[in-house]
């Protein structure tokens, strides 16, 4: 038994080349039917998402010629010449196939390490290819384990346990400020796409209240009307900020749009509690000095990109120990399959002893003399079983033994020799 | 009694080692085995104090050793309670070292010689644990009032200076260590002045002119510290002070208390036994 794969992904190709081979949903089923029909092709399992697309398949022919099918398959379905994906396409057979799965699936080849959405992505493709009923003993274990190492890298390493963008990292310090954020209000200033994203980003984490206000008061209003928060008066923000926890900064103003007089002026009357702003503008639209309030917290853009860059390294160092674990786990699973592999050799192997002892027992059974034919009846379904169990059992340790370390054949035709049949 | 004492002090060592390791690392570091030396420590010291009580027959709190020893217990309640409450594991890092450095004192301290303490009247007897239970628990809430204090001082000045390490993303949010330190702040005050007022009444019976001040030295500690922390309480419900304010309020009134009991206990007199 061999496991394929084929990939293309972010590192190989550009989004053109990815766009090309990509599977839609809807045309998912289609493809997996179409890749099984396949003479040579036992199960089929295709991942495709915007960064990859990898066809992974089990084939009793040799590697070569099951990643050469592959390749046909992909190519046939697009309608592209081979030619075209030479140079950007991977093939990998075996323990390798498997290896790039696990590190596929835990997040280690994607483009940001660590992200958590490959997973459920590789879970959805592990469903379609279920529900096509084009994955069988083979490729469900290898989606099963692979799922589980995944699991198991989160949990022991912190490769995704950082974030890494500025939005994420803006609600991961405003958690660490105020905890839970259902008592909060976020305060939007600015319509900008980066304090938009987040400001929703805030209201997703838990935040109680969303107040935003803008020059033109229309965008204002919509953004508050999508998020469910009220609307206010570009002019009335002074008025409004003691009853803000975060604030978000984000106009294309060319100076400050919060001063700290103002401000300092304005939160005289705020209850007690630390304030937290966000400067996501540039030029900066806050004053600097309005961190040296009390109680007053304030992060700019580059503050954010030194705390995401110091999150993507440690990701990075994290990523060794997690290349570890899939190291391992990947030797396992392969020893795991391989051992599998035998199950038909334990059947022969005790189907030969069985055949042996019954024919002994019928040249005897005149010797034996007479049986009643509740006593025939334990030899052949106690006795005999009982026997053939117990000589074979040395038999199948050291066919285990050899099938984990490669190939049972050897084994087996010693054995063969030894029983003298053939 | 010694062997409980090894006990108790290994425990609390592996905890300590494994709270200040699990604050700096990435993720928390064999927390089965800290727990499982806490419930030994624990339960150790707890022991300790009934086998205490029972041969002195009285409540386990009179001298220094005693009172370390109860002490220690107490906090690692307190601390049971405030991490359970606030989800906040971090605080261990802060209360563990001060557990193990109260049951150390107690360990190699003299042992209080079995008195009376006075206690001739069933009244007496059941005001002496009022008045020395409460006071002590009192110290306990406090003590995780200042271990809050700690962590939001250090988290505040992380966020100021943006350098946000590791121990940053172990602590509690600040709005939970503010919570902290002022809700225990707050317990730990109320216990005290029923502890005072406990040991008014106790002052008065025993007195024979029938006082209930006479000046000395420990009185004039205990209004002390009981006017610090209703300064504390008072500026905070107020609002006069911010966060950072607050928090550095509840880590120098600590200390301040606590540098004037040690300085009583052995240059004054502590109650005159011990």
């Amino acid at each position: 038994m061999n496991i394929v794969l084929i990939g293309i992904s972010h590192k190989t190709a550009p989004l053109e080349m990815r766009e090309r081979v990509a599977f839609s949903d809807d045309r998912m089923t289609d493809a997996l039917s179409t890749l099984v029909d396949q003479e040579n092709i036992d199960e089929g399992l295709i991942l495709s998402t915007c960064n990859r697309v990898e066809l992974l398949a089990s084939s009793p022919d040799g590697s070569e010629r099951g990643i050469d099918l592959l390749t046909e398959f992909l190519c046939g379905f697009h309608g592209l010449p081979r030619q075209s994906l030479k140079g950007h396409l991977y093939g990998l057979a075996g323990d390798r196939a498997v290896h790039h799965v696990f590190r596929v699936a835990s997040s280690l080849d994607s483009m940001v390490v660590g992200e958590s959405q490959i997973l459920g992505q590789f879970k959805d493709a592990y469903q379609h290819a279920l529900r096509a009923g084009t994955v069988g003993r083979v490729l469900s274990q290898v989606a099963h384990k692979a799922i589980s190492v995944a699991k198991r890298v989160r949990t022991e390493t912190a490769v995704s346990q950082k974030p890494v963008s500025i939005s994420s990292v803006a609600v991961e310090l405003a958690c660490k400020v105020f905890g839970d954020l259902s008592d909060n209000s976020v305060m939007l200033v600015g319509a900008g796409d980066m304090g938009e994203l987040t400001a929703k980003n805030l209201m997703e984490a838990g935040a109680g209240k969303l107040i935003v206000t803008n020059r033109t008061a229309g965008r204002a209003e919509q953004i508050a009307k999508q998020y469910g928060g009220g609307a206010i008066n570009f002019e009335a923000f002074y008025d409004v900020l003691p009853s803000a926890d975060i604030v978000i900064c984000s106009t294309g103003a060319p100076e400050y749009v919060i001063k700290t007089a103002e401000a300092k002026k304005s939160l005289k009357t705020r209850r007690r509690g630390p304030l937290l702003f966000i400067d996501i503008s540039v030029p900066r639209n806050i004053d600097p000095t309005i961190a040296n309030l009390d109680d007053v917290f304030l992060f700019d853009v580059d503050d954010f990109q030194a705390i995401v860059d110091m999150n993507l390294r440690e990701r990075e160092s994290e990523a060794r120990s997690a290349e570890a674990i899939v190291e391992a786990e990947v030797h396992q699973f392969i020893r795991h399959l391989r051992s599998l592999d035998i199950g038909p050799d334990i059947v022969e192997v005790k189907q030969l002893l069985s055949t042996m002892a019954m024919s002994e027992f019928n040249r005897n059974r005149k010797r034996i003399g007479v049986l009643t034919p509740e006593q025939e009846a334990a030899i052949q379904n106690v006795l005999i079983p009982a026997l053939v169990n117990k000589l074979s059992h040395p038999v199948i340790v050291h066919l285990k033994t050899a099938a984990r370390n490669g190939d049972t054949s050897a084994v087996l035709a010693e054995l063969r020799k030894m029983l003298r049949i053939d | 009694m010694d062997f409980l004492w090894i006990l108790i002090l290994l425990g609390y060592t592996i905890c300590v080692t494994q709270s200040l390791i699990s604050l700096t690392s990435s993720r928390p570091m064999l927390p089965r085995v800290a727990l499982a030396s806490l419930m030994v420590a624990f339960g150790s010291q707890t022991v300790w104090l009934l086998l205490r009580g029972l041969q002195t027959g009285r409540f386990p709190v009179a001298g220094t050793q005693e009172m370390c020893a109860f002490l220690s217990w107490g906090l690692v309640i307190s601390y049971l309670i405030a991490a359970r409450w606030y989800r906040a594991d971090a605080l261990k890092a802060f209360i563990f070292p001060i557990i193990l450095v109260l049951s150390t004192v107690a360990a190699i301290a003299p042992v209080t010689p079995v008195t009376t303490l006075g206690i001739e009247s069933p009244f007496q007897s059941i005001l002496f644990p009022v008045h020395a239970g409460l006071i002590l628990l009192a110290y306990c809430a406090f003590f995780i009032a200042f271990g809050a204090g700690l962590m939001y001082m250090i988290q505040e000045r992380e966020l100021r200076h943006k350098r946000l390490g590791r121990v940053f993303y172990r602590l509690p949010s600040l709005e939970t260590c503010d919570a902290i330190s002022f809700r225990t702040t707050a317990i730990g005050f109320v216990l005290l002045t029923l502890g005072i007022a406990a040991g008014i009444i106790w002052l008065h019976a025993q007195d024979p002119e029938g006082r209930y001040f006479k000046g000395e030295p420990d009185e004039i500690f205990a209004v002390f510290s009981w006017l610090v922390y209703l300064f504390m309480i008072q500026s905070r419900i107020n609002a006069r002070w911010g966060g950072r304010t607050a928090a550095l309020a509840s880590v120098i009134s600590f200390m301040l208390v606590v540098c004037s009991l040690v300085g009583l206990r052995y240059f004054g007199t502590l109650h005159t036994f011990g």
